[in-house]
């Protein structure tokens, strides 16, 4: 088996009474294109949270290249890049800024920073506004912004939380290419998206988590034999995710409620 | 589904927009839950309305002297006053914060006329209007205790004089409106208050020595302003007193025309509104230019002695200082604070013989006031941060190096006002005796490292998120204030204490030596306190992201 790029074991994080996140048990293999999907308020953000180090677990052990998170936070760190929930940007900065700092923070010397920081801006078409604040940009340029931020180090480990919401169709292909080119030199990446469609594209391995739990994990063709499909056709993943987290459609709501709509 | 829709008239609108905001404002209180919070804005809602009220009884009394007393020319005084306050006050608190936009409204199938009253009724509903109101009401009153043959004229000038001032303020603020919607003119017109405010401290020693001088063109002035609202309201009520018809006429037609133009601009800045303006704060799309090449400039000298992660943390610092209207000015303000308040005791030297005792106190105290001042910010230190906070805990990196980076800061900024203070202070009152000067040095020392590590600790334990180029609705964290408080209070105490052991003990130099053994204790205290902060850092991080990712 390839080495493990994440693992954890019995994950758990509460909130009060709440259980955001119950006892999961995630593997994913060094190099690969993992999708994190689930519903609204299923514990994605939560998970991404605990992974990289935003958010204590209440219980349960994460390694992740094989270093403990809780042991060695700053080791983990350094090898690891997120976009989180919100982007986590200094939005009085200017992209630029923002590079300089992020690629400092993370050790890298001052030529190397530069160099790096400008090829990214370029790469992200954010370059034409070198003095522009963050603030003042769009909110897809603050995710094209945020990403660039986040692989400035050249990370061993990418978590992606919805990291296409509200990037232009031109970006988000140039943004498909250049992970998939990070995940052939084995980079883990590890992505949310609620955009199933993206997911199918991109990722060889997937998990579903629903109501804190895992409810599902492996490969796409793992999935989908689980899944009974039409004869000759093949099952999406959309398929795959309402059988699962949908229960077929059963917790759809009653359209004939709608009669004065329809 | 046209079966069951019934579009409500204007009236219904109005009536709907109401309970709109009644709805709006009982949810904006349920939000504050906090007992304190909720005393707090009574106590204020209350403070405001004795003003109002209190200003009523002058309003009331002005109107009844001067028609009693036969000061008729003077009522002009009373309406200039209002309508300066009518118009003034919203503009003053049109930038610090967002309140609701009437435009929203917009998605509705409303009325251009329904949309015009609505925003004339917001108009009147604001807090300015009905003051306005009040002191109108108490110049009608007034007038019917003086001459009551009067109050119909009053009143009907007053229905002129509120429709105006509603139409013109209303004018200003959908014009500020479109200003301010710009982050940056936001910021501009912040600063331009703040700077407004300090001028405003300079009125009275400047009046104190050209005020004489001043007078006749004051006189001048008051002439020329015989066209405009104030004085055309005052000659109107004037006429009517003094049985002059003609002057009542003319300044009601005056005051007439200018309900007319006010209320022909506002139809056309609404209409504007109505037909759909973009206020965006989004820049709009331009197209590609060449990007300069970055200038190779090498690391600032004094950030190659600092890790780089500090030295990041001190000059992301620095950009935000420079990029937060309000900071910034509160950077800038001690000093010119110091220079407003030795101009005043520079002026008592020179009728008081040489530096006596309040003189040589003045310094540690204005020493204290500054240090004062630039740390209180220290105690909620990641307010400004936002969501950028989760870059902290995301780099591999310890807390301390966040914290040495701010607290560099600070120190630099405090060592600059510093110098800066003590040439105003020098230059303007002469500097204190060297045993003085030298301990007040000391405890400067021993008040920051002191402080620090109680700051950082406030900032971690009691965040709240503050934006930028904001006022209203910006609320301090009350814990890290009543913090900041108790620690002014102990270091006062102690600091007064050892002051004063130096003539208990006949020995000047015996509060600096004091002083100079707890600055290095404080410095030792403040470096060891760096560890245990990060620990606190990694233990706190879901609450200070809680507090300022929202």
């Amino acid at each position: 088996m390839a080495d493990i790029a994440i693992s954890t074991d019995k994950l758990t994080r509460r909130f009060g009474a709440l259980t955001a996140v119950d006892s999961i048990d995630l593997q994913v293999a060094a190099g690969q294109f993992f999708g994190f999907l689930g519903p609204n308020g299923a514990g994605k953000s939560t998970t991404i949270k605990m992974l990289t180090g935003l958010l204590v677990p209440t219980s349960g052990r994460m390694q992740l290249l094989g270093l403990d998170f809780a042991v060695h936070p700053v080791e983990v760190k350094r090898q690891i890049g997120v976009v989180p929930e919100g982007m986590g940007l200094f939005e009085r900065l200017t992209g630029a800024e923002y590079l300089h700092f992020v690629g400092r923070m993370y050790g890298l010397d001052l030529p190397t920073t530069r160099q790096r920081s400008e090829e990214l801006l370029e790469f992200m078409q954010l370059a034409d506004r070198p003095k522009s604040l963050i603030a003042d940009y769009s909110h897809g340029m603050q995710k094209k912004l945020a990403l660039a931020a986040a692989v400035i180090h050249g990370p061993r480990i990418l978590f992606l939380d919805e990291p296409f919401e509200g990037v232009d169709a031109l970006a988000a292909g140039a943004l498909k290419s250049l992970l998939g080119r990070m995940a052939e030199r084995g980079v883990t990446i590890f992505l949310t998206s609620h955009v199933l469609e993206i997911v199918e594209r991109l990722c060889s391995h997937v998990a579903i988590i629903h109501q804190g739990r895992l409810v599902a994990q492996g490969s796409l063709e793992e999935l989908r034999a689980g899944v009974p499909s039409e004869e000759g056709s093949k099952t999406t993943l959309e398929q795959i995710f309402l059988s699962i987290v949908g229960q077929g459609g059963a917790e759809r709501p009653q359209l004939e409620e709608l009669s004065w709509l329809l | 589904m046209a079966a069951v829709t019934h579009f409500p008239g204007v009236i219904g609108q109005i009536r709907l927009v109401a309970a709109l905001r009644w709805r709006l404002l009982r949810n904006a209180m349920r939000r504050k839950n906090n007992r304190l919070d909720l005393i707090g804005l009574l106590l204020s809602e209350i403070f405001g309305s004795l003003l109002v009220l209190g200003l009523c009884f002058a309003f009331y009394a002005g109107s009844y002297n001067f028609l009693s007393r036969g000061h008729l020319n003077w009522i002009a005084l009373l309406y200039w006053g209002i309508f300066v306050w009518w118009q003034l006050f919203p503009v003053l608190v049109a930038g610090f914060g967002a309140s609701f936009e009437f435009r929203t409204l917009l998605r509705f199938p409303l009325s251009r006329s329904a949309f015009y009253i609505i925003g004339l009724a917001y108009g009147l509903a604001d807090v300015s209007a009905l003051a306005s109101l009040c002191w109108l009401l108490s110049i009608t009153l007034g007038a019917a205790a003086a001459q009551p043959h009067v109050v119909p004229a009053t009143l009907l000038v007053n229905l002129v004089f509120v429709l105006m001032n509603v139409n013109l303020e209303r004018l200003i603020g959908s014009w500020l409106e479109r200003l301010l919607a710009r982050r940056r003119t936001r910021e501009l017109f912040f600063a331009l208050f703040i700077l407004s405010m300090v001028s405003l401290q300079f009125v009275s020693p400047l009046i104190e020595r050209y005020g004489d001088a001043l007078r006749p063109w004051v006189r001048v002035a008051y002439q020329y302003l015989a066209p405009f609202p104030g004085s055309l309201a005052g000659r109107a009520v004037a006429g009517a007193a003094a049985n002059q018809y003609g002057d009542f006429f003319l300044g009601l037609a005056g005051l007439s025309f200018y309900v007319l133009l006010f209320a022909a601009l506002l139809w056309v800045r609404f209409s504007a509104q109505y037909r759909g303006e973009e206020l965006s704060e989004a820049p709009a799309p331009s197209r590609l230019i060449p990007r300069a090449m970055a200038k190779e400039t090498g690391e600032a000298a004094v950030l190659r002695f600092l890790s780089p992660q500090v030295a990041e943390v001190l000059r992301k610092e620095f950009y935000y200082l420079l990029r937060n209207g309000f900071s910034f000015f509160l950077v800038i303000m001690p000093p010119l604070f110091i220079l407003l308040f030795t101009t005043q005791v520079g002026s008592l030297r020179h009728r008081s013989s040489g530096f006596d005792l309040p003189h040589a106190s003045l310094f540690p105290a204005m020493m204290g006031y500054l240090v004062f001042i630039l740390i209180a910010p220290a105690y909620n230190s990641f307010a400004y941060e936002g969501r950028g906070v989760q870059t902290y805990f995301m780099a591999p990196i310890r807390f301390r190096h966040v914290f040495l980076g701010k607290n560099l800061l600070f120190v630099f900024l405090l060592a600059l006002e510093l110098v800066l203070s003590i040439v105003f202070f020098a230059y303007r009152v002469g500097l204190p005796p060297a045993p003085r000067f030298v301990a007040t040095l000391a405890a400067i020392v021993f008040s920051v490292a002191g402080q620090l590590p109680i700051a950082n600790w406030s900032a971690l334990n009691f965040p709240r998120k503050l934006n930028f180029g904001q006022m209203r609705g910006q609320r301090q964290s009350g814990m890290a204030v009543l913090t900041l408080f108790g620690v002014q209070i102990v270091l006062g105490g102690i600091g007064a204490l050892i002051l004063f052991s130096g003539r208990w003990f006949d020995n000047p130099w015996l509060p600096a030596e004091a002083f100079a053994g707890l600055a290095a204790a404080a410095l030792a205290g403040y470096f060891a306190s760096l560890d245990a902060l990060s620990e606190l850092a990694e233990k706190k991080k879901e609450r200070l992201l809680e507090a300022l990712c929202r």
